[in-house]
């Protein structure tokens, strides 16, 4: 057993955790998972495949397209060096299989005849139109669940719109809800928030959707199909947006940082002394007379509380008839403070803010380590290990692992195609020479 | 007949409140389990006192408000006093009848109530437990708070957002209360798919903090990788993928592409913007075609590198051209050609003119009790077999205390009575809605 305490308040309590003992099976043990995705779908893989799913991950000849995203290993651009595939690719096996061909169809169904799932994220009906839909592979396998994960579903009348991870974030909302306040930015377009989150969006919907389907055939036996849409998960995704405008027909704001909001809100993303960001959410500028004076007391400490440690801040109404001077006193202080003293300080005083940190704060925090967030994983074929996040959810009595190393182009075919399938050596060598695997 | 839902007979206690843990439980009632939240009037939830959504001409109060509406729906609610020990046993006996318990007060609230994981674990064995703390329960700052926007702070996700040289503009509302929702559900299903295989329950322990960073995966593995510097020039590099002069590196939205940006359309309103993304040069000679080939987007232009260097004045031309016609008929005529593209849509788009969400029902009607004629955002997937399904709105407050507390775990109405008079399932301080006398009698 590992432990994860050390919490300085508390002595040594870790409270109502039980970190979990590595060596127990995740949560998805025993399930086979195929998966036929690009940069959509293979989010919603990796969760399925980290905690614990055997997960093949079935690529074209030559690699999925998405194994030329940058970044690369060392700024080495290879398919076998993004360090983008690696990221949503872990704890998966990989063959690869030109399904255009028979013989790749063949191979699919042979493994599709005893998989539990199978998540894609092709355009709407090219696997049916290879006959690999849903009707034919559950055929014989009716506990089969597939997941189809596209960017407006399989019916309607955009099913077959292109898209990209920022035309998604566009329809969904995203950007009509992100950008800035006008003092930050004149005149500021709608932001696409970065880093590829319609695809994350998309992928948490799917992975619920699997998973309902796992308890609805754990009670029936029956397996099915499932056609979910990114485009519907982002449009769910921008907090309260539609019941704001459902309830008064407002359509929110764009502005710095905050909750989504009609009006224009106090802005509560401040600068420290040292070039970093501070965000005291809504709790920074709405203040009781008490709160008021837990921070009027932290600021004395250095000479910082300017009068806001007179008694008469102890009443409501002058809190907000000197808000701006309030605000401005808590700037001051900031600008005269740094980023990891400022957020600290509030949360010591049980105010939830957030320093905005990049990577270089993120990785290697006492806090992370305590919970074994980072993982080195080996890639053996290189001889070194890389760390790597880990788990978004500590699974207590089924550890999500990241089992291994996103697999290199076609790295399972002959564990797979022969060992499980009986494929013959001349099978192989005719069948890679033919562009089959 | 309708059609049988996935999770029909799991049971949840709801303790969530605000919005991330309530909206993970929206999901389990969503897909057909049987969420009772457990509410108190004197500690409301915030969503109940939401000051944006109480439509014009309804009367104010907790079963007002149209943001606790939708993140709400599809549970049943009671009131109960956690602070005696009598409401107290009303709620053990409520946990020992079910499968699933889930909350996201602070870190050490629930052991405070005698709940933690150990206690629950003795009421039902098998039972699943999942804690939605900011910094989960475990970890030297387990006791931190936080809210979306802090959370999304702290992850490294709001530092993605922005444009260079100006402030992070991290994410306009609270991402990560929607997405830490997200996990809350994930959790729970997939230790119910462990419970499914082994019989065993467990504790899911979360922190809203910290699924973010596994959402930034790529920028991460580039710190940790190649040592690359988060704070550079040209980055974050707003809707584009590199920023003008910027080094040409990977800034995490999948290829380097050009043109990749929004775009004014006609009339020039708050959310007159399209996106367009050409992630090839086939796809930028289609949109040239589709522009009439105009005269300045000649050779210079014909490789993604020519792009990149020359990404001001290709945007400035072709924005002269969106703005000629309106978002959404440059989506179609874009579309129609292959070209990725798509209309900025604000909640008003997405409600009353989006035809793909209008086709695929994304807005359910259904009646609510304060609010009147209703709508509620559906699920995003279609189960072919058990489909998700809106089916009640959400409860108002103590709405379904006598059910719960006589149908389900066997209480006497006297005894439910003399738990009204002695301030266990409403506050002696406060007056009881009609709906709650009504129910009473």
């Amino acid at each position: 057993m590992t432990s994860a305490n050390g919490n300085p308040q508390d002595g040594m309590d870790i409270g109502d955790a039980r970190p979990a003992d590595l060596s127990l099976p995740g949560a998805l043990d025993g399930l086979r998972v195929l998966e036929i995705c690009d940069e959509k779908g293979q989010f919603c893989g990796k969760l399925m495949a980290d905690n614990g799913a055997d997960l093949i991950k079935i690529e074209p000849p030559g690699g999925e397209a998405c194994r030329s995203f940058g970044p690369f290993m060392h700024d080495v651009p290879h398919r076998e060096r993004s360090l983008s595939f690696w990221h949503y690719n872990t704890s998966k096996r990989g063959i690869t299989l030109n399904l255009e061909t028979p013989q790749g169809q063949d191979i699919f169904k042979q493994l599709a005849a005893s998989a539990d799932i199978v998540l894609e994220s092709r355009k709407p009906g090219y696997l049916e139109s290879l006959g690999l839909g849903y009707e034919t592979l559950s055929a014989d396998n009716p506990g089969l669940i597939m997941c189809s994960l596209t960017p407006y579903g399989q019916t309607g009348p955009w099913r077959d719109y292109v898209s990209s991870d920022i035309t998604q974030m566009a329809g969904g909302g995203q950007m009509a809800s992100s950008g800035y306040d006008d003092v930050d930015v004149p005149n500021p377009p709608p932001i696409a928030p970065g880093g590829g989150n319609a695809w994350h969006i998309g992928a948490h919907y799917a992975y619920i959707g699997l998973m309902a389907a796992l308890y609805y055939r754990f009670l029936t036996g029956e397996g099915q199909y499932i056609d979910a849409s990114i485009h519907e998960a982002c449009a769910l995704t921008t907090e309260g947006a539609i019941a704001i405008y459902l309830s008064t027909g407002e359509v929110v704001q764009r502005h710095t940082g905050r909750h989504a909001a009609p009006d224009m809100s106090p802005a509560i993303q401040f600068p420290t002394g040292d070039g970093g960001w501070l965000n005291t959410t809504r709790s920074g500028t709405n203040l009781t007379p008490a709160r008021l004076k837990l921070l009027a007391d932290w600021f004395d400490q250095s000479g910082m509380a300017e009068d806001l440690v007179d008694e008469r801040y102890q009443d409501p109404e002058v809190i907000a008839a000197e808000n701006d001077h309030i605000v401005q006193v808590m700037k001051d202080f900031f600008m005269n403070s740094t980023l990891m003293d400022s957020f600290h300080g509030g949360q010591q005083r049980d105010f939830p803010w957030g320093a905005i940190r990049t990577m270089d704060e993120i990785v290697g925090d006492d806090h992370l380590q305590d919970r074994e967030f980072f993982k080195e994983i080996e890639h053996p074929e290189l001889g070194r290990t890389f760390t790597y996040p880990g788990p978004a959810m500590l699974l207590n009595g089924s550890p999500w692992r990241i089992s291994r190393r996103a697999p290199l182009i076609g790295e399972h075919n002959s564990e797979i195609l022969q060992g499980e399938l009986g494929l013959t050596n001349s099978q192989m060598l005719l069948y890679a020479e033919g562009g089959i695997i | 007949m309708p059609l049988p839902t996935p999770l029909q007979g799991i049971r949840v206690v709801d303790f969530t409140w605000v919005r991330a843990g309530p909206w993970a439980a929206r999901w389990l009632g969503t897909l057909g389990a049987e969420v009772i939240k457990v509410e108190w009037p004197l500690n409301l939830d915030t969503l109940r006192q939401n000051r944006f959504t109480v439509p014009p001409g309804v009367e104010p109060g907790p079963n007002s408000t149209g943001q606790f509406a939708d993140t709400n729906a599809n549970k049943r609610g009671i009131s109960v006093n956690t602070r005696t020990e009598e409401g107290l046993d009303y709620v053990k006996r409520l946990i020992s009848v079910s499968d699933v318990v889930i909350e996201n007060f602070s870190s050490r609230i629930m052991q405070r109530w005698g709940l933690g994981y150990d206690q629950l674990k003795k009421i039902r064995p098998d039972i699943i437990y999942v804690s939605m703390a900011g910094f989960g329960h475990t970890g030297r700052y387990h006791w931190y708070g936080t809210m979306g926007p802090a959370a999304q702070a702290l992850s490294g996700l709001t530092h993605l957002s922005g444009l260079p040289d100006a402030p992070p503009a991290g994410w306009g509302w609270s991402y990560l209360d929607d997405t830490g929702g997200m996990y809350g559900a994930i959790s729970a299903l997939t230790a119910l798919r462990h419970r499914s295989a082994t019989g065993k329950g467990q504790h899911v322990d979360l922190s809203q903090m910290i699924t973010g960073i596994t959402l930034t995966g790529p920028a991460l593995l580039d710190k940790t990788v190649n040592g690359r510097k988060a704070r550079r020039e040209g980055f974050p590099p707003g809707n584009r993928t590199v920023w003008p002069g910027a080094e040409v590196v990977n800034n995490y939205r999948g290829p380097i592409a050009a043109p990749h940006n929004a775009y004014r359309t006609d009339p020039c309103g708050y959310n007159d913007w399209a996106t367009i993304a050409c992630l090839s040069d086939q796809e930028w000679h289609k949109l040239v075609k589709l522009m009439g080939s105009p005269d300045w987007a000649d050779n210079r232009f014909d490789t993604i590198d020519g792009r990149l260097d020359h990404q001001e004045e290709m945007d400035e031309h072709i924005e002269q051209w969106t703005k000629t016609m309106g978002k959404y008929e440059l989506t179609e005529k874009c579309q129609a050609a292959g070209i990725r593209a798509m209309a900025v849509q604000s909640s008003q788009d997405r409600v009353d003119n989006d035809p793909q969400l209008r086709h695929r029902d994304m807005y359910v009607p259904m009646d609510h009790p304060m609010l009147g004629p209703w709508k509620f955002q559906n699920a995003p997937f279609k189960l072919s077999k058990s489909p998700a399904r809106i089916a009640n709105p959400p409860p108002l407050i103590g709405q379904h205390n006598r059910e719960v507390l006589e149908d389900l775990l066997g209480a006497t109405h006297d005894e439910v009575l003399d738990g009204y008079e002695n301030g266990i399932f409403w506050p002696n301080t406060m007056d009881r809605y009609p709906y709650i006398e009504e129910a009473l009698r």
